[in-house]
């Protein structure tokens, strides 16, 4: 290993240190309630978006979700559009009525031009309105490069809580299979003004959920 | 600095020149008088900052807001105390096992395609980033907030081997411009108001139809900065948690400059101390939402970003390399402490600066380092050693700040532990020395505590009465300058007891 | 019923501000406690302890003991005091013959509103003082003592008193013992924060249950002659109006 001099001498010096005994109290029980139960999640997933300033639209087929993306994409300015490869949003797309270019993101990066995005999620998490999605997700770009991102999800995904999702994920290996993921809870904002909160900073300026009954 | 078309961060980026880059927030009596003691400086500035209004007035508007905020983020907790238990309880286990933690850590990252470098020094942890730079030919580096690389003055290395660093968060872009280090960990740039910023933007972007509305503000930070993210060969980042048995970092942020700064460079280099370890990803569930609440009050921060390696074979796009640079620089030495490794739990949200008096007070570049407020007061002097125990010193251990303090940290019982350490050490000054020493003589015997007394209020009235309190005779001088006298009483109450109050029970 | 108390002193309420001390005694005696002051106490040692120097500071906490040792109660008008004798002698003297002793006398060592309103179960004390009245909460008390209400329900049982409330009545007044002398800019403009405070309230007093506490915010009310003044806690028990 390139390195081992100083890793084996810090790993040495904590060695060391760990030999002094310190007290450690009994643990909290699993059972201590930390967050109060999400009783109906759709409704706190509804909740949460709003106050997030996410963009949330409930559907029930695929017809209407086409159209609901059709109406997004009619109100961005003119530009090309990235979406990821997946069979069902090859399949839905071509449904969608646009006259907007489509990159897939099979075939590269987003470019920097691009006025929105979409993608499916790996799930969404009610007690903060949040869409989780991983690189498998059409990559890291898809998410954060357009001004506007669209996320495809449906009603089975939706879980309750962040301890369901995140232990969903450490099940299925998710980060031993995606370099990267991520937990996004609204459109990218700062307050390092002032503290007066501005959306739209970086990253999107808008995100988007349609969320279409069923599987 | 690099010349040819790469866009430049604008006049005020540092430069190795003064890569103190915290000292240029001092005041100009501090900056104008040269070989002071960092202790000396710390006095000055703190004065200059004590009687500035404007400062006091925008500091006290955003600690305002954060209040409210932070009581209203607690409300959506069943029990904020249990969460702030549950976080003390996956810090006090990451650190009590850290070699464990890191060993997992460092085997699955390095199983993903990435490489973790173990740095003992700072100097050595800016060596390996900045031969990284050399290596890849990088010219341009974006950079998303991170502390431990204000620490290590990361940017002055990577500026003198020809790199261009622009600093995206908002805030450290703001004080990057002009030329400071940030004032606070969490919101680098709350000691400026809009016009100040729009001032520094409408110079430094050469746009003097820019408005001071913070919408219009922010959109032209973007526009700046967007060329940057698209341009760099290398993106840092620092990360709040490392978690062991997922093998990645986490990154919270808001604005999505952590995202784009860590996701379209070919090189990403996440900066870190070794402490952030956290065994499971499920600890994010409660940690991410604690560390949103006690830094801003919001519920969660917008993006919980994970990153585990370099893009792997059919991802759409990210960075050929991944590089977690584990920095050590004097953390390991809190370990042996039985009173001090708490410290190290430490997730570095901001809410013990937010409710301190002293911070609100003196603001945060008056502590001279990347840390300020009760954390930094209690663990830089443990890290950097003589030249700032002071700022142990400078607390009237009011316990605020371990009131708020997420993980349940001690720190007002740790500036104690701080102070006895460093004058069990010897690092007091004889005159201190001497006087305590006379205090103990005198209060072990009842005789002399009493003459002493009486002699006390006798010379003091005395030189009161010759009109010379506040002068350089005047023993209570500090005192005496900003407040109106302690009125000396006749007696002492040992004496109207004697004569009064003594009933013989 | 009758209890024991042994007065408890700050030395600095000894040396410059002895009517909280005899207004102490009277408040205690009020309400039916039989109050002794051993004359051979002098400081608890907190200055030092503060400051780092807990060699110098332990023979003082010695002393305290070994004066204190067969009080049934000791009574002080003092958060911070009591809180170095009850919180802090059994760390300062973990390695002393007197460590015994020391847990013992921290137990039985209460701040006055604690003793009248914990110990002595009362919350009015006959007193009565129609003024308006704004109240600080010293850091010791409500930090380290854990005394949020007792000062409280004492103020609400005065007679004609107006209590105001203040805003960030919680916030550090800016002493810290010898920080007040050592950052003398800093502890001032901590207290010219707590000043502005006290004047929104229009408020004719401060009281606090800290002397130290009050002692130097009284400093910045006069420097910059303002309306408020300051009051101890016991000398607004100790105020009788007059008898029927």
């Amino acid at each position: 290993m390139a390195n081992s001099g100083s890793r084996d001498l810090i790993l040495q010096r904590i060695r060391e240190g760990l030999k002094t005994q310190v007290p450690v109290p009994p643990p909290m029980s699993d059972e201590a309630v930390i967050f109060p139960p999400v009783e109906d999640p759709m409704a706190r997933f509804q909740q949460e978006c709003k106050a997030n300033l996410m963009e949330l639209t409930l559907t029930n087929d695929a017809g209407a979700s086409a159209q609901q993306i059709a109406g997004i994409l009619s109100s961005l300015p003119e530009g090309e559009i990235y979406v990821q490869d997946a069979p069902f949003l090859r399949q839905l797309m071509q449904t969608v009525a646009t006259v907007r270019t489509v990159h897939w993101s099979s075939e590269g990066a987003p470019r920097e031009s691009a006025q929105a995005t979409i993608s499916l999620a790996e799930a969404l998490v009610a007690q903060t309105g949040s869409v989780f999605v991983t690189a498998a997700c059409g990559g890291r770009g898809i998410s954060v490069v357009a001004p506007c991102h669209i996320v495809f999800a449906t009603t089975s995904q939706l879980v309750p809580d962040l301890k369901t999702a995140l232990g969903s994920a450490t099940r299925k290996g998710i980060l031993h299979n995606n370099s990267f993921a991520c937990m996004i809870s609204g459109s990218s904002r700062t307050a390092d003004i002032e503290k007066i909160l501005v959306q739209g900073a970086h990253g999107p300026v808008r995100l988007a959920v349609v969320l279409q009954a069923g599987n | 600095m690099s010349t040819g078309t790469t866009p430049k961060p604008g006049q005020g980026a540092p430069t190795p020149q003064n890569a103190e880059a915290h000292d240029t927030g001092r005041s100009a009596a501090s900056n104008a008088r040269g070989n002071l003691s960092n202790a000396q400086r710390f006095l000055l500035d703190a004065a200059e900052k004590s009687v500035d209004m404007v400062h006091r007035e925008i500091i006290r508007k955003g600690m305002d807001s954060y209040d409210v905020a932070h009581a209203k983020g607690r409300t959506r907790f069943a029990f904020w105390d249990a969460a702030r238990q549950r976080c003390q309880e996956i810090k006090r286990e990451a650190v009590n096992h850290l070699d464990q933690y890191l060993l997992e850590f460092e085997k699955n990252v390095i199983a993903h395609g990435g490489h973790v470098f173990w740095a003992a020094t700072s100097e050595e942890a800016c060596q390996y980033i900045a031969d990284l730079a050399v290596k890849h030919s990088v010219k341009t580096v974006v950079k998303s907030k991170s502390m431990v690389t204000e620490e290590i003055h990361l940017a002055g290395a990577l500026e003198k081997v020809g790199c261009t660093v622009w600093e995206t968060d908002l805030g450290e872009y703001i004080v990057q411009l002009r030329n400071e280090g940030p004032y606070h960990i969490v919101t680098p740039a709350m000691h400026l108001n809009r016009k100040q910023i729009g001032d520094l933007f409408r110079d430094k972007f050469d746009e003097p139809n820019l408005s001071d509305d913070p919408q219009e503000l922010v959109a032209a930070a973007r526009r700046k900065l967007r060329k940057a993210f698209f341009a760099a060969e290398m993106g840092i980042s620092g990360a709040n948690f490392l978690v062991a048995d997922a093998g990645c970092i986490a990154i919270s942020t808001n604005e999505g400059n952590g995202r784009l700064s860590t996701g379209v460079p070919r090189i990403h280099v996440a900066v870190t101390g070794i402490e952030k370890m956290i065994p499971k990803l499920e600890d994010l569930a409660t940690l991410w939402p604690v560390l949103a609440t006690s830094g801003t009050g919001q519920p969660i921060t917008t993006y919980g970003s994970l990153i585990g390696g370099p893009r792997r074979p059919g991802e759409a796009d990210g960075p050929e390399e991944f590089h977690v640079v584990l920095v050590d620089n004097g953390r390991s030495s809190l370990l042996a402490s039985k009173e001090e490794r708490e410290v190290l739990h430490c997730i570095r949200c901001g809410a013990c600066l937010n409710i301190c008096p002293v911070f609100r007070h003196i603001g945060g570049h008056s502590y001279g380092t990347p840390y300020p407020g009760p954390i930094g007061s209690v663990l830089v002097p443990r890290l950097e050693g003589e030249k700032f125990e002071h700022l142990s010193s400078a607390s009237t251990l009011c316990g605020a700040c371990t009131s708020v303090c997420p993980v349940k940290i001690d720190l007002h019982h740790h500036l104690l532990e701080n102070r006895r350490d460093f004058t069990e050490a010897g690092h007091v000054s004889a005159g201190e020395r001497f006087q305590f020493k006379m205090f103990k003589t005198a209060m072990v015997n009842p005789s002399l505590y009493k003459v002493g007394g009486w002699f006390m209020r006798k010379s003091l009235r005395l030189l009161y009465s010759l009109g010379l309190s506040g002068s350089v005779l005047d023993p209570l001088r500090p005192w005496n300058k900003g407040r109106s006298t302690i009125p000396l009483a006749k007696q002492s109450f040992r004496a109207i007891w004697k004569k009064e109050l003594d009933h013989g029970e | 019923m009758s209890r024991k108390v042994a007065l408890f002193v700050p030395c600095f309420v000894d040396q410059l501000l002895p009517q909280v001390a005899v207004d102490t005694v009277t408040v205690l005696r009020r309400v039916g406690c039989e109050v002794n002051y051993f004359e051979d106490q002098t400081c608890c040692g907190q200055p030092a302890f503060n400051s780092g120097f807990w060699s110098e500071s332990r023979p003082c906490a010695e002393h305290f003991v070994s004066v204190f040792k067969d009080a049934e109660y000791i009574v002080s008008p003092s958060g911070s005091c009591t809180t170095m004798v009850r919180n802090f002698y059994p760390e300062l003297l973990k390695e002393s013959d007197a460590l015994a002793d020391a847990r013992e006398v921290g137990q039985r060592t209460f701040e006055l509103s604690e003793f009248l309103v914990k110990i002595m179960g009362v919350t009015k004390v006959g007193a009565r003082f129609p003024h308006t009245v704004t109240y600080h909460a010293s850091c010791h008390g409500l930090r380290e003592l854990h005394l949020r209400d007792e000062p409280l329900q004492l103020l609400r049982g005065v007679e004609g008193l107006k209590l105001v409330d203040m805003l960030r009545y919680d916030e550090c007044c800016g002493f810290g013992g010898t920080f007040a002398t050592k950052f003398a800019d800093i502890s001032v403009a901590m207290g010219t924060s707590k000043a502005d405070n006290i004047a929104v309230t229009g408020a004719e007093y401060v009281t606090a249950i800290d002397p130290s506490c009050l002692m130097h915010v009284q400093g910045v009310l006069g420097k910059r002659k303002d309306k408020a003044k300051t009051i101890h806690l016991a000398s607004i028990l100790a105020s009788e109006g007059k008898p029927a």
